[in-house]
């Protein structure tokens, strides 16, 4: 294990709480890992804030020696690690911050995206020659793919599975005092689930396959898919059976509900949208983004067997949300030259099918075959 | 088509989430287990209900689900008949508006209807199994009444918090046979209300030491400065107390650093009013429970192994509404161990857990009450030996 020496941060932002502030404190301040407050002790950090009027490093300068660098480029000189931070929810990367970090990153630093790689599937692409041709490793995700799973379950490598599904939320508050508002941006619930997810599926048998076809419902006509079979509802039932914040009569009196098996989840459902993806192999995966429906992340994957696997992505309360303190522990130890904790595979398919996700053609409900997401990559 | 097995809940009062509710919803609608809904293969034929308080959910359950609300409990235990007309009974008396007793606790009546159960049972020459929610009683002869009572007619008794068998994270378990020293819980919340929580957190591990549990020699009860005091002088404590701490979600450290942890200066300066107990077992092991309002609210626990020195530790996971869950469910595990008691006529884990806990915070009390001076308790002489399965939610 090598010392990292200098940790740089390029920041969009840094409200608290944010995932700026989440990694950049517990690069600088130390963290709970292993049942112990972990600090780094080899490791200098430097940040650069992009310009935003409401953010503040705080006290951070002065009590814990964060150097303020007044461009991204002086930030990364001479670091060993960089982090690139876009807005929440990270679903949109900040490009500029991670060309800058693959040029003038010294050869041989590693790289950490919070959140989608890039933009598109080319830029990905593009990004992770970059980084090869410098030596320099790459790598992005949210918590989501490191986060404690209840029950703590993994698919057994080399599984083979059928079907897979997860739901996910845009807005998920356990109580909502008001309906959310739309979206700001359009790929955050996505993200998540791919992340939560795609850790879970690559370890099935062959690995993952990439993409073959995606396609977009909304409304009834998502309904009426699961109807058809087009996605599992016996799946949905697991997941929401995960679940530790159902919605509907549990928020009026605490009930306990069967959502699916009561059919409740089209009623509860709030702008209700999901993806079905076709792996190339055959496997077929639902994204289900129901608001109003539960307020938590719960996937549930069906082996060949009839075997069905289910559980909650755990996402820790705020304002600490260890949840990071996981991601960080992740971060660290890439840093330090440990072998990636995954390909970077997976996030040029993730950025890849979020392009595609944002892509009008695909609000028609068509299956879209997708040739280009033909990455196959293995763990 | 066999008459599914019939339960009668005794409950203090039905509001949404009070435990109540949580107890009798799960019977009648079901919860998550294992990946499905599932609904008890029972019928929840008795209800009693001691309380029709402000926001009462009972009476709509009851019309919903068609369940007879009796007057009196021997009414609900045997159906309106002549005797005893259930393969299970419920006691859940916690919420509701009862007394409180000169030393801070609620009396809660859960003796009380224990023993109309009891003599229910007695007047049909037949018992079946009980479950008590949380502890036995705020009197110890009372809590050792109750458990000579379920020995005497034979029927297996089961009681306690929902703490043992909820969600830990991470997902841990003392070895059976562990050579364990010493055993640290950090939470939050009132006493005789959430110490009892603590204390099964922490008891649901040490019970696994080799030798099993034998018992609890003293107890002491500080509030205050006296707390860090206590801690300042015991290395090990302090080691495990900290180590809990790491394994909060909700610690409130320094402000503006919300994933920072605090340190002992730190909370001497900042936290006031803590209150701990400390306890020595009968063969030496020690039990330090901390009550930290404001700096925690979870449940957390460490444990020491004698000669190596390695720190077990975990939380143990409450998804509490409303802030984290819209439901409670921590009660799916308990349920669910209730469901396999009535069914295989066997309590899952010994009462002797609960009636030592109950005893530890009815001496933690007693000591609070005479000046947070040491209390001998040569009444904990309750010894006993942890089950060898698990018994928390890990599937």
């Amino acid at each position: 294990m090598r010392a990292i020496r200098k940790i740089a941060f390029l920041l969009d932002e840094f409200a608290s709480p944010s995932p700026g502030q989440q990694l950049l404190d517990r690069f600088l301040i130390g963290y709970p890992r292993d049942g112990a407050l972990h600090t780094l002790e080899d490791a200098a950090v430097s940040a650069y804030l992009a310009v935003s009027a409401e953010s503040t490093f705080g006290m951070r300068e002065e009590e814990f020696d964060l150097e303020v660098a007044p461009t991204a480029e002086r930030a990364v000189a001479g670091a060993g690690a960089v982090v690139v931070v876009s807005r929440r929810p990270g679903a949109v990367a900040n490009e500029a911050f991670l060309r800058i970090a693959l040029e003038q990153a010294p050869e041989g630093a590693a790289c950490f995206v919070h959140g989608v790689l890039a933009n598109s599937l080319a830029s990905a692409r593009h990004f992770a020659a970059k980084a090869a041709s410098r030596r320099i490793a790459l790598l992005a995700g949210t918590p989501l793919c490191v986060t404690w799973r209840l029950p703590p379950v993994d698919l057994t490598p080399g599984t083979p599975l059928t079907e897979a599904l997860i739901v996910v939320q845009v807005n998920p508050v356990a109580i909502q005092a008001t309906p959310p508002s739309p979206p700001a941006t359009l790929g955050g619930a996505e993200l998540q689930a791919l992340d939560g997810l795609l850790p879970v599926l690559e370890r099935r048998r062959g690995g993952e396959s990439g993409i073959r076809s995606v396609r977009f419902l909304e409304g009834k006509g998502l309904w009426r898919a699961g109807e058809k079979g087009q996605w599992s509802w016996p799946l949905l039932a697991a997941a929401l059976s995960r679940s530790h914040t159902p919605q509907g009569d549990a928020v009026l009196d605490g009930r306990t509900q069967d959502l699916a098996g009561l059919g409740l989840v089209p009623k509860l459902a709030r702008g209700p949208r999901g993806w079905l993806l076709e792996h190339c192999e055959g496997l077929r995966t639902a994204i289900l983004v129901l608001d109003g429906v539960v307020a938590d992340f719960n996937f549930a994957v069906r082996a060949q067997s009839g075997e069905v696997l289910s559980a909650q992505l755990f996402r820790a309360p705020t304002p600490a949300e260890h949840h990071f303190s996981r991601l960080v522990a992740v971060m660290e130890e890439f840093f330090r030259g440990a072998s990636p904790p995954w390909p970077v595979q997976r996030n040029i398919l993730i950025a890849g099918l979020l392009e595609k996700f944002h892509k009008p053609s695909s609000i028609s409900g068509l299956r879209l075959e997708t040739p280009e997401l033909n990455i196959a990559y293995s763990v | 088509m066999p008459r599914r097995p019939r339960i009668a809940l005794l409950a203090t009062e039905v509001r949404k989430y009070s435990h109540g509710q949580h107890f009798i919803d799960r019977f009648l609608e079901g919860y998550g287990w294992h990946g499905r809904h599932h609904y008890p293969p029972f019928e929840l034929a008795g209800l009693y209900v001691d309380q029709f308080n402000e926001g009462d959910l009972s009476r709509d359950r009851a019309s919903r689900h068609h369940v007879k609300i009796y007057p009196t409990i021997e009414k609900a235990l045997t159906l309106g008949r002549s005797k005893l007309a259930v393969d299970g009974v419920l006691i859940i008396a916690e919420h509701g508006f009862y007394p409180r007793a000169e030393k801070g606790q609620t009396r809660y009546p859960r003796y009380e209807f224990f023993q109309r159960t009891v003599k229910v049972f007695e007047a049909s020459g037949r018992a079946v199994p009980v479950f008590n929610d949380k502890h036995l009683s705020t009197d110890w002869s009372e809590c050792v009444a109750m458990v000579r009572a379920a020995r005497r007619l034979g029927f297996p008794f089961l009681a306690g918090s929902s703490l043992p068998v909820t969600w830990r994270i991470p997902s841990v378990e003392i070895p059976l046979g562990a050579s364990l020293e010493e055993s640290v819980c950090v939470c939050y919340g009132g006493i005789d209300a959430y110490d009892i929580h603590g204390l099964e957190t922490a008891q649901c591990m040490s019970e696994r030491r080799a030798g099993g549990e034998v018992g609890v020699k003293s107890a002491r009860a500080v509030r205050g400065n006296a707390v860090w005091q206590v801690l300042e002088r015991r290395e090990t404590t302090q080691r495990l107390f900290h180590a809990a701490v790491a394994r909060s979600f909700t610690c409130r450290g320094p402000s503006n650093y919300p994933s920072a942890l605090p340190d002992l200066e730190w909370l001497k300066k900042n936290h006031r009013n803590p209150v701990a107990y400390f306890f020595e077992h009968l063969d030496g092991f020690r039990t330090s429970l901390f009550l930290l309002n404001g700096i925690v609210s979870d449940f957390n626990y460490a444990g020491l192994v004698h000669g190596s020195g390695e720190i077990l530790s975990c939380q143990m996971y409450l998804p509490m509404p409303p802030v984290l869950s819209t439901l409670a469910d921590f009660f799916n595990p308990l349920v669910n161990h209730i469901e396999r008691m009535v069914l295989e006529n066997a309590a899952p884990y010994p009462i002797e857990r609960t009636l030592l806990t109950s005893g530890m915070v009815i001496f933690a009390l007693e000591s609070l009450y005479r000046g947070q001076v040491l209390v001998e308790t040569p009444e904990l002489n309750v010894a006993y030996r942890a089950p060898g399965q698990s018994t928390f939610w890990n599937a």
